[in-house]
């Protein structure tokens, strides 16, 4: 009896204190999901005088037709996979850096996070400067150092385009990652390391073996995030290259927002909308499923 | 680490030189840019576009013109943007920290399936929430208005808060609540008294990344508040003109890059000493 | 409500904070909310914050002589695409906070095929018309009727150093092949780095530079009338091949495929090369640079047998479908669009006027001398395609020319693909 009410008392108590979240979740993500899941299934463009009409799963069967959502959905994939893969190893590293005692750490932690502090638009044009074949700091260096004697068009290429988004987005995000693993680092007790480097391990043992385990929820919930950011990226595209040399960097945002506010073709959007959601939450299901599937522990549970 | 001298000596300077490369190579790959922004924020139009490229500019070349034609108006932006961040970043955190304790303690029903939920709408790419909103935003009046802005980035951070500060509590040694418990603390107390005190880093560090993405927001800022007395930094900058159409105004733009930048400077200055207050060897054993 | 009043009388400092934050927003969401009450009838429109603030004098100048209208005007973002994202959320929510529409050329029938714009036949008779640039005034039409007002005109066209033109007894050049020789002729006696430049990225200049190519080799885009789509003739191939051969000869930087306005304008400015596309606004620029004197403007070159083709852009006045205030908007339109406002701004700023008369008038001339040759420009003007969905062909065009220009497709097949693209579209 005593531990029913216990228990009664404590799940009471839960709700209360997850309802804030979730009515502020519910209220902002609820309606513009459900909307899009449901115009997705009506033509709504200029055809129509923008009004609904409704098609079944005729956006659906147009998508297949459509090389440039596809395509869009394999730039974004090539940038997501490279950006984050590089993101995760320098925010491993500048957060082992800044886990150290050094002199002057406070200041190497506050320039730690300036890239991300700076606003992506702004940053974007930066960028875009830096990179431009005539008047843009990368190709002077260079010229400087004797690397190169002809100016290259780095956003002017597909490969070399789509290098240069990535060296602006690791270097805007990698603070992101590296936060979060600070913060991760701060929480494990260094009593651990004595006991293990007393054990006579190794700091690269004691790295895999302490380390990585007891920082595998932060190590995932950062990539999740990261995953999800950078599969919308939008300004910094936007704003450098525009989708531009020859489509070789139009990410699925960029599209998707194009088909819905300058198009007008909103049925169409929507459905674009549902259909990426949906591979985003299929790709992150398998991940989990095979985390799950290792001995990873991601609830991070003790 | 061994217990002989010579080798800990040889293994702490490797591993000082190794620290060091770290540091120099993370101070150059964060703030050469940033450099380059301030110098070009301290450069004439005609430096800007010169060639061969000036790095430094000369006496000639300097000037304050960009920071000093931004006016007092810019202040109005900031005071703008700080309250939104601020407000957004404190609803994030007061909603999102007790959230996160029920997810990772409480035992409620359908606990796996709320989980599900917020990781699942973290993954809905954000640009793309905006036509949707902006009905939400219509239809309830919130049109100029500061909370078409603070509910959308408390909500967008949420996800993010929760999921952190879950995995935080979760890396609790659980003695300490059993025990605060049986002295008599209820859940409330326990969060607010024990708990929350110990993860200050991580209160900390979402608090950083809250207020930097609220800061920083574009496409909902600029759709939702069209007053200009009500706008905010980004879209402060993204009004400020060259001297044609076409010109895209380097000098101005990174000026107010810099001048807009610096109250999160401070910020993390400030907060960034909290990281390290988390748990202390030793003061938690079990 | 236990919990809530535990929560009180704790008074730890989190349930302070959190207080103060829900009555600081309180408070300051009551300040805002306005109650603004207003006996003038007020007109709002929206534009670029840098020509909001070139407007400024206007605006103080017809609210003197009409003080029964309070013209209200809000700054956007400098970015065009920008301003036409704002436009397009305020009239998706139904009734638009804007009475008046500034609209750039290539949104008009977008616009007014959304129903978003009202007609303005009824407010103006066709002589009034007869005053204005054909160009423009076609550019405000969609199947016929009138959506907008011109104010400033815009159009594309090719400058040249006429001192190395000069100096080395070439006359300007009329044909695609004499601007090549010239510029070939320039570059290897070493008097210039570059022949010709012009806009290559992929964006809408692209769209706008190519439109000039196109009629210049005889060739055309979309019909408007009959919605049949001309990419993939040999002509259009060829107006493809011709600018990627600039590029692969060195007659254009490598870079042009990611060169907007402005980038042009500096590498002409800096005497790197002969000859630059580009707008207006560069004449007004340079003349103040160190080439002032060196440089003249024409319309852009052509094949012999057919006409230059100059790309129609500007910028003019449209009425929101829902205003409540038709009368006072279109008094509005009227006071903006009258020839002594229009010399006043074009004084003042150096944009083109949209009125025939203004091109020979003595105080402009008096002040930009070069402004009768623009006459000339502007007469074989072409406009981009006027369909409701020019924003997507226009961006398949932009992609596939990108494509053919960075080797990525050859020319043929780019634009056979873009001309299926657009087709489908079309028939959607």
């Amino acid at each position: 009896m005593e531990t029913d009410t216990i228990r009664r008392r404590e799940k009471q108590t839960g709700w209360l204190l997850i309802a804030p979240a979730l009515l502020i979740l519910a209220f902002v993500f609820l309606y513009p999901i459900g909307r899009a899941f449901w115009l997705s299934l009506f033509t709504q463009n200029l055809g129509t005088q923008l009004e609904p009409v409704f098609s079944g799963f005729n956006n659906y069967a147009r998508m297949f037709g459509d090389g440039r959502f596809w395509y869009s959905l394999w730039n974004t994939s090539v940038f997501t996979t490279i950006s984050i893969s590089l993101e995760l190893v320098f925010g491993m590293t500048f957060a082992l850096v800044l886990n150290q005692a050094f002199w002057g750490r406070g200041f190497a932690r506050t320039a730690a996070l300036i890239p991300w502090a700076l606003p992506t638009a702004v940053m974007g044009l930066a960028w875009a400067w830096i990179f431009n074949d005539q008047y843009g700091v990368v190709n002077d260096l260079l010229f400087r150092l004797g690397i190169i004697n002809e100016a290259i068009t780095w956003l002017g290429e597909p490969t070399r385009a789509m290098f240069s988004l990535v060296v602006a987005d690791v270097w805007k995000t990698t603070p992101f990652i590296a936060l979060i693993l600070l913060a991760g680092l701060q929480s494990i007790s260094s009593d651990l390391y004595e006991a293990h480097a007393i054990d006579g391990a190794t700091p690269i043992q004691s790295f895999r073996q302490i380390t990585l385990p007891l920082l595998a929820p932060q190590i995932l919930i950062a990539l999740l995030f990261r995953f999800a950011q950078s599969f919308g990226v939008f300004d910094l595209i936007q704003v450098m290259t525009g989708g531009g040399p020859a489509g070789s960097t139009e990410m699925v945002s960029i599209y998707i927002y194009a088909t819905v506010r300058r198009y007008l073709d909103f049925g169409y959007g929507a459905a674009l909308v549902t259909v990426t959601f949906l591979l985003l939450i299929i790709a992150v299901a398998i991940a989990a499923f095979f985390l799950s599937k290792s001995r990873i522990n991601i609830s991070g549970e003790r | 680490m061994t217990t002989m001298p010579t080798t800990f000596l040889k293994s702490l300077n490797w591993k000082k030189v190794l620290l060091w490369t770290g540091v120099i190579f993370l101070v150059l790959f964060c703030l050469a840019p940033l450099l380059w922004q301030v110098l070009t924020s301290l450069k004439t139009n005609d430096a800007i576009a010169k060639l061969p490229t000036v790095y430094f500019p000369n006496s000639q070349q300097l000037t304050l013109d960009h920071y000093l034609i931004l006016g007092g108006k810019f202040l109005r932006y900031m005071l703008n943007s700080a309250f939104v961040s601020f407000t957004s970043t404190l609803i994030c955190l007061a909603v999102g920290a007790p959230a996160a304790y029920t997810l990772a303690r409480l035992k409620i029903p359908g606990e796996q399936i709320i989980l599900a939920c917020v990781l699942v709408v973290s993954l809905f790419p954000y640009v793309l929430l905006f036509l949707g909103l902006l009905e939400l935003v219509k239809f309830f009046g919130l049109g100029n208005n500061y909370l078409s802005l603070i509910i959308p980035y408390t909500a967008i951070n949420l996800p993010l808060t929760i999921l952190v500060l879950r995995s935080f509590f979760q890396q609790l040694p659980k003695d300490l609540e059993d025990s605060a418990r049986i002295d008599g603390y209820n859940t409330l107390q326990m969060l607010l008294q024990i708990v929350l005190p110990m993860t200050i880093p991580a209160l900390v560090t979402t608090g950083i990344l809250a207020f930097i993405f609220a800061w920083n927001e574009f496409i909902f800022a600029l759709t939702f508040i069209t007053r200009d007395t009500l706008q905010t930094i980004p879209i402060a900058i993204s009004k400020i003109g060259g001297a044609s159409a076409f010109e895209i105004p380097y000098g101005p733009i990174a000026a107010a890059t810099i001048l807009g930048t610096l109250p999160l400077v401070i910020l993390v200055l400030i907060f960034q000493q909290r990281i390290v207050q988390g748990i202390t060897a030793g003061a938690v054993k079990g | 409500m236990n919990v809530l009043l535990n929560l009180w009388r704790q008074r730890s400092r989190l349930t302070r904070i959190l207080v103060l934050a829900i009555a600081t927003v309180t408070i300051l969401l009551t300040c805002i909310l306005p109650a603004l009450t207003q006996q003038r009838v007020k007109i709002t429109v929206m534009m670029q914050a840098l020509e909001a603030a070139q407007w400024q004098p206007i605006v103080a100048k017809f609210e003197a002589e009409n003080s029964d209208i309070d013209l209200e005007i809000i700054e956007a973002p400098n970015a065009t695409n920008l301003v036409e994202d704002l436009y397009t959320s305020a009239f998706l929510l139904g009734d638009s906070p804007y009475d008046l529409v500034y609209l750039d050329i290539v949104w008009v029938p977008k616009f007014a095929a959304a129903g978003w714009l009202k007609n303005l036949n009824e407010f103006v008779s066709q002589d009034d018309l007869d005053n204005f640039l054909e160009g423009d005034i076609n550019g405000g039409k969609y199947q016929e009727e009138l959506y907008r007002m011109p104010f400033r005109s815009d159009v594309g066209m090719l400058y040249y150093r006429s001192d190395l033109l000069a100096e080395n007894a070439y006359n300007p050049p009329e044909t695609f092949t004499e601007l090549i020789d010239i510029s070939q002729d320039l570059q290897e006696k070493g008097i210039a780095k570059w022949g010709y430049v012009w806009q290559g990225k992929q964006y809408e200049g692209l769209a706008a530079m190519f439109v000039e190519i196109l009629k210049g080799f005889g060739a055309y885009w979309v019909n408007p009338e009959t919605l049949e789509v001309g990419l993939d003739s040999d002509k259009a191939i060829a107006s493809v091949e011709f600018l990627h051969n600039l590029i692969k000869t060195g007659i254009s930087p490598p870079g042009v495929t990611t060169y907007e306005e402005e980038e042009t304008r500096r590498l002409f400015e800096g005497g790197e090369t002969v000859f630059l596309r580009n707008w207006p606004y560069v004449a007004g620029l340079t003349s103040q640079s160190d080439l002032a004197g060196k440089f003249a403007l024409k319309p852009m070159v052509h094949q012999p047998e057919y006409e230059s083709g100059t790309c129609q852009g500007g910028w003019g006045l449209g009425m929101s479908a829902t205003t409540k205030h038709p009368e006072e908007a279109w008094r509005v339109i009227e006071f903006i669009s009258s020839e002594e406002i229009q010399r006043e701004f074009v004084l003042e700023t150096g944009y083109l006027p949209s009125r025939r008369s203004l091109f020979n008038d003595p105080a402009i001339v008096a002040k930009y001398s070069y402004y009768p040759q623009f006459l000339e420009v502007v007469e074989k003007s072409a406009l981009r395609p006027p369909i409701a969905q020019y924003a997507q062909a226009s961006d398949i065009l932009q992609r596939y020319l990108s494509s053919a220009l960075t080797n990525t497709m050859s020319a043929e097949k780019a634009m056979k693909a873009a001309a299926a693209e657009t087709r489908r579209l079309l028939e959607r």
